[in-house]
């Protein structure tokens, strides 16, 4: 039974299409080896491969064939299911921040790290006044953006956060998109979205040859 | 009248969701269910004021009648079978509740109510997730009122603000303007900035009226609640520090059951902040106790730190010195040596209950708030006979006085007198007192005190026939120079006649002090001034010789008016020495303050109960369960009346302590929200004109010498040759008041 079944498989009777290389025979002993020796080393075959070295250094440099992303000064794109310091978002119609105040970051957050002050402003409308987020203890889980109600803190792709101090990214204007950026702010795309470059970034897999 | 009495309270049983409960026949429906842990739902029923039935929500089916039942209002009868869930009734709760949503602003996310509110809470236990009925929305503004501020947006016309501005706090001035979806709540005191619209806040279900100080600063549930004690004045209403941050947001309380008043509600503020470990300040203190003959101290003090002070005297031998509760204790130790109790009977549930009651030597609208609000349920809930005798009228109150008997400046011993000889009329004596009460020369005493036996006449008969007295007595008698014989005449009123008497204690802890300190009456060479003056002062106010935490830092007891043992807790932190460390240092051992909780003196009528065994709360149906009451010992009685003295003069410009505005003492008027800018001496043209001064003046005068510099200012609501005193904004000063609280007004040029 065991050998039937080894036969019938189809693929083991097809032509295999290995090919047996021509290495030539090795020096067996002293004066032939050493002639091998002396051949190798002056008839060129080093240049050449020099040569191939050089034409892709050349191409690198002078044909854009460079690979290489210069960090830190070139980020590659990220998720935007990845999260990293947050942003606080603004109107974009009014420019005013999107924050209500109404502590809802506040209270999911279980790692603690958020603190707000709200106040009654002049217009009626319940102003934060302080509002930090300590990134000592953040644990970027999310939950301060999936919860808020108006779109206004979402996760950003600023993943760099080594600072000489943590306070560096911690207040809300520090989050805030610039004023004058309003124009580029990027609405979150939502939970489960996929990046900017995702079609780009397909590549075929063996299964599709 | 016995018999309807004995008819009310007759026993019943009824069956509600087919458990069968014990009641009485006076209980309503929902009041019998709730104490049997049955859920009725309501959005306008509050317990502590008589039934608004405006919601409808509390509707339950009885079998055997007609249609729904309100179960706020309607009372039990016996063997009545109820229901008080079915499809039926949900359907109809939740219509109301699908009405109450029409055009309510979806503004949970910033409303300050969210989180507590019962309209977010209903809502969503009767499944009210679409709105199936619409009404053109119009335009409402927030109305800012002062301390508090009204969205009439949000407003679902619950009516509780305007019963507790009527029923309990009495000020009222909010009303209802009727007009179906256009109705609102109107001021119509918008003028009169009113602390006490605080308490009609404080129940409010929705976020329609709040205080304006804590609009939108937190959402509630991130605040800390620290059941505490109010430590500003002696009714020690329980209420919670709401605490963020080491800061206190804002007070909240039982509204359910009890109320606040607006001191104890917006003056919260008043903690030391910043005070350190400073061990030289504290070394200095030691040698300053090692040299002291004399410890003064302010009666603003929890139990165990009086405790600790008396056990300092007995081995140090001090003279303690508290001036704020001296009069009152040897008025309590006269009043006992007749009554042959060592407290009064009466306190501030039994004072709501009365049917008539006599306010006698007290400004008590601003002297006790509390106090005043109980007599306002009595006079609003029963038609209580409010009789008020003091030599100044009081507008305030005019509206619950049904007879304002005026006295002379100086004559309480004769008011007193007389009193005691009205009421005691047909009463059986013993003959001493008999003998004393038919020896007085009513006319000389009427003439002398100007109380007409007219006045007093129309007082025995506006009483007649009705039952459930009570008198209030203040502290202008425990200061009086006749204290001690004025004490003796209340003491025979409470034995004798059908009246409750409530001494009313002049400061927040001076019950509980006069039962703890065997006090002096004066003060030595060298003076410790634990919150009051002195050669070294240790004061929580934060400019002393040593810093001490405020009652607001500390933990505690103290003795309210309804003598009971309240605790207090920690809603703020401190940093800094404490009594205790002194006292530690001084060779008595205790780890901490409340270690001596189970010390206080059960002579006294003080329980052996360790601090965390005190309760704190109330429970269903509305009964305090908080700390202990005092056990009132019996007192060897000595009925030895003195004959009456010769009353003296008070003429020309005269002036009355009295920490009017919503103050109550020095540590009011260093919160924000009730700081006075300017204190002023207050009185009427005919004072101004006695005293030759003019409006706006500035003047210089003395009182137990301590100098006033006021600028006077003319008051309408005042009349005659009295002038209000206060004296809130002399921080330690503020203590030294062991006068009579008139005196001659001393001008200095």
């Amino acid at each position: 039974m065991h050998e039937e079944i080894i036969h019938t498989d189809s693929t083991s009777k097809e032509k295999q299409n290995y090919v047996m290389l021509e290495l030539g025979s090795t020096p067996a002993y002293g004066w032939p080896a050493f002639k091998q020796v002396v051949k190798r080393t002056v008839n060129g075959e080093l240049f050449v491969g020099l040569w191939i070295t050089l034409k892709e250094m050349g191409k690198t440099l002078f044909k854009g064939g460079k690979h290489t992303t210069m960090y830190p000064f070139e980020k590659m794109p990220i998720s935007p299911r990845y999260r990293a310091i947050h942003n606080m978002l603004r109107l974009l119609e009014s420019g005013h921040y999107r924050c209500i105040g109404c502590g809802l970051c506040e209270k999911i957050c279980i790692s603690n790290c958020i603190a707000m002050e709200t106040r009654y402003d002049e217009n009626q409308r319940k102003e934060v006044s302080e509002y930090t987020i300590n990134f000592g203890r953040c644990i970027y889980c999310g939950y301060c953006a999936e919860v808020c109600p108006e779109l206004a803190i979402v996760h950003g792709g600023r993943y760099e956060t080594a600072s000489e101090q943590r306070a560096s990214f911690s207040l809300f204007d520090d989050m805030l998109t610039p004023i004058d950026m309003l124009k580029q702010q990027q609405e979150f795309a939502g939970f489960g979205s996929v990046t900017p470059n995702a079609d780009a970034a397909i590549k075929k897999t063996p299964l599709a040859y | 009248m016995m018999d309807i009495r004995e008819n009310r309270s007759q026993k019943i049983s009824v069956t509600i969701d087919g458990k069968v409960c014990e009641a009485t026949t006076d209980d309503t429906i929902l009041r019998i269910a709730r104490k049997n842990g049955i859920y009725i739902p309501t959005m306008c029923y509050l317990s502590k004021v008589e039934p608004i039935a405006s919601c409808r929500m509390c509707v339950v089916e009885v079998e055997g009648v007609e249609g729904a039942i309100l179960s706020c209002q309607a009372r039990a009868t016996d063997g009545a079978v109820i229901t008080t869930k079915s499809n039926h009734l949900h359907k109809q709760r939740q219509n109301i509740m699908k009405l109450y949503n029409v055009n309510h602003p979806l503004e949970c996310g910033v409303c300050d109510k969210s989180g507590e509110c019962d309209l977010q809470n209903k809502t969503l236990e009767f499944g009210v997730n679409a709105q199936s009925f619409t009404a053109k929305d119009m335009l409402r503004p927030v109305e800012n009122w002062g301390f508090v501020s009204y969205d009439p947006a949000l407003c679902i016309m619950c009516e509780k603000c305007v019963r507790v501005a009527n029923e309990i706090t009495g000020n009222e001035a909010l009303q209802i303007s009727t007009g179906g979806y256009k109705s609102t709540i109107v001021n119509v005191k918008k003028d009169f900035n009113d602390a006490s619209l605080g308490e009609s806040a404080a129940v409010c279900p929705v976020g329609a009226l709040v205080s304006t100080d804590f609009k939108y600063r937190s959402n509630s549930w991130e605040l800390d609640k620290i059941p505490a004690t109010c430590a500003h004045c002696s009714s020690g209403c329980s209420l919670y520090y709401e605490v963020k941050n080491d800061k206190i947001y804002r007070v909240t309380n039982d509204f359910e059951f009890r109320s606040l008043c607006g001191a104890g509600r917006f003056g919260f503020d008043f903690a030391n902040e910043n005070a350190s470990k400073d061990s030289e300040a504290f070394t200095n203190a030691i040698s300053a106790f090692k040299e002291a003959d004399t410890i003064r101290f302010s009666a603003i003090i929890s139990n165990e730190e009086a405790l600790i002070l008396q056990k300092l005297k007995e081995k140090y031998d001090y003279r303690l010195v508290c001036d704020e509760a001296y009069g009152y204790q040897q008025f309590l130790k006269a009043f006992g040596s007749v009554s042959g109790e060592s407290l009064y009977s009466a306190n501030l549930e039994s004072l709501s209950n009365s049917k008539g009651i006599i306010v006698l030597g007290s400004r008590i609208n601003d002297d006790n708030p509390m106090v005043k609000y109980h007599i306002n349920m009595a006079s609003k809930r029963n038609r209580a006979r409010v009789v008020y005798m003091h030599p100044i009228e009081d507008s305030n109150i005019s509206n619950i006085v049904t007879q304002f008997i005026k006295y002379e400046v100086g004559s309480e011993e004769g008011a007193t007198a007389l009193l005691a000889n009205t009421l005691l009329q047909d009463k059986e004596l013993p003959s001493s007192l008999r003998d004393f009460l038919n020896d007085l020369d009513i006319g000389n005493i009427s003439a002398e005190s100007n109380i007409g036996e007219e006045e007093l006449a129309a007082l025995v008969q506006s009483l007649d026939k009705k039952t459930g007295f009570t008198l209030v007595v203040g502290s202008d008698l425990y200061d009086h120079p006749r204290a001690v014989q004025i004490a003796k005449l209340i003491g025979a009123i409470e034995k004798y006649s059908d009246f409750d008497v409530l001494l009313v204690p002049p400061a927040t802890n001076a019950l509980g002090v006069s039962l703890i300190c065997a006090l002096d009456d004066n003060a030595g060479d060298y003076t410790i001034g634990y919150n009051a003056v002195g050669d070294f002062e240790l004061s929580c106010l934060g400019d002393g010789d040593l810093d001490m935490p405020a009652l607001n830092q500390q933990e505690g007891t103290f003795t309210t008016i309804d003598k009971r043992v309240v605790p207090t807790n920690v809603a703020l932190s401190y940093n800094g020495y404490v009594l205790n460390d002194i006292a530690n240092a001084l060779g008595l051992e205790a780890v901490y303050t409340i270690d001596y909780t189970s010390m206080l003196p059960s002579k006294a009528g003080f329980k052996a109960m360790t601090f965390d065994e005190l309760p704190f709360g109330f429970d269903v149906s509305g009964v305090e369960h908080r700390g202990y009451l005092l056990g009132s010992k019996p007192v060897k009685t000595v009925e030895a009346f003195e004959e009456l003295e010769e009353i003296p003069t008070y003429d020309g410009a005269i002036i009355y302590r009295c920490n009017e505005a919503g103050q109550c003492n020095m540590l009011t008027n260093r919160t924000e929200a009730l700081k006075q800018n300017e204190v002023c001496l207050k009185g009427s043209a005919q004072f101004a004109t006695v005293a030759k001064i003019t409006d706006g003046d500035e003047i210089e005068y003395m009182v137990d010498g301590i100098r006033y510099k006021r600028r006077f200012k003319l008051d309408s609501s005042l009349k005659g040759t009295i002038a209000l005193h206060p004296n809130y904004d002399m921080e330690l000063s503020s203590t030294l008041v062991s006068s009579y609280r008139f005196s001659h007004l001393a001008l200095e040029q």
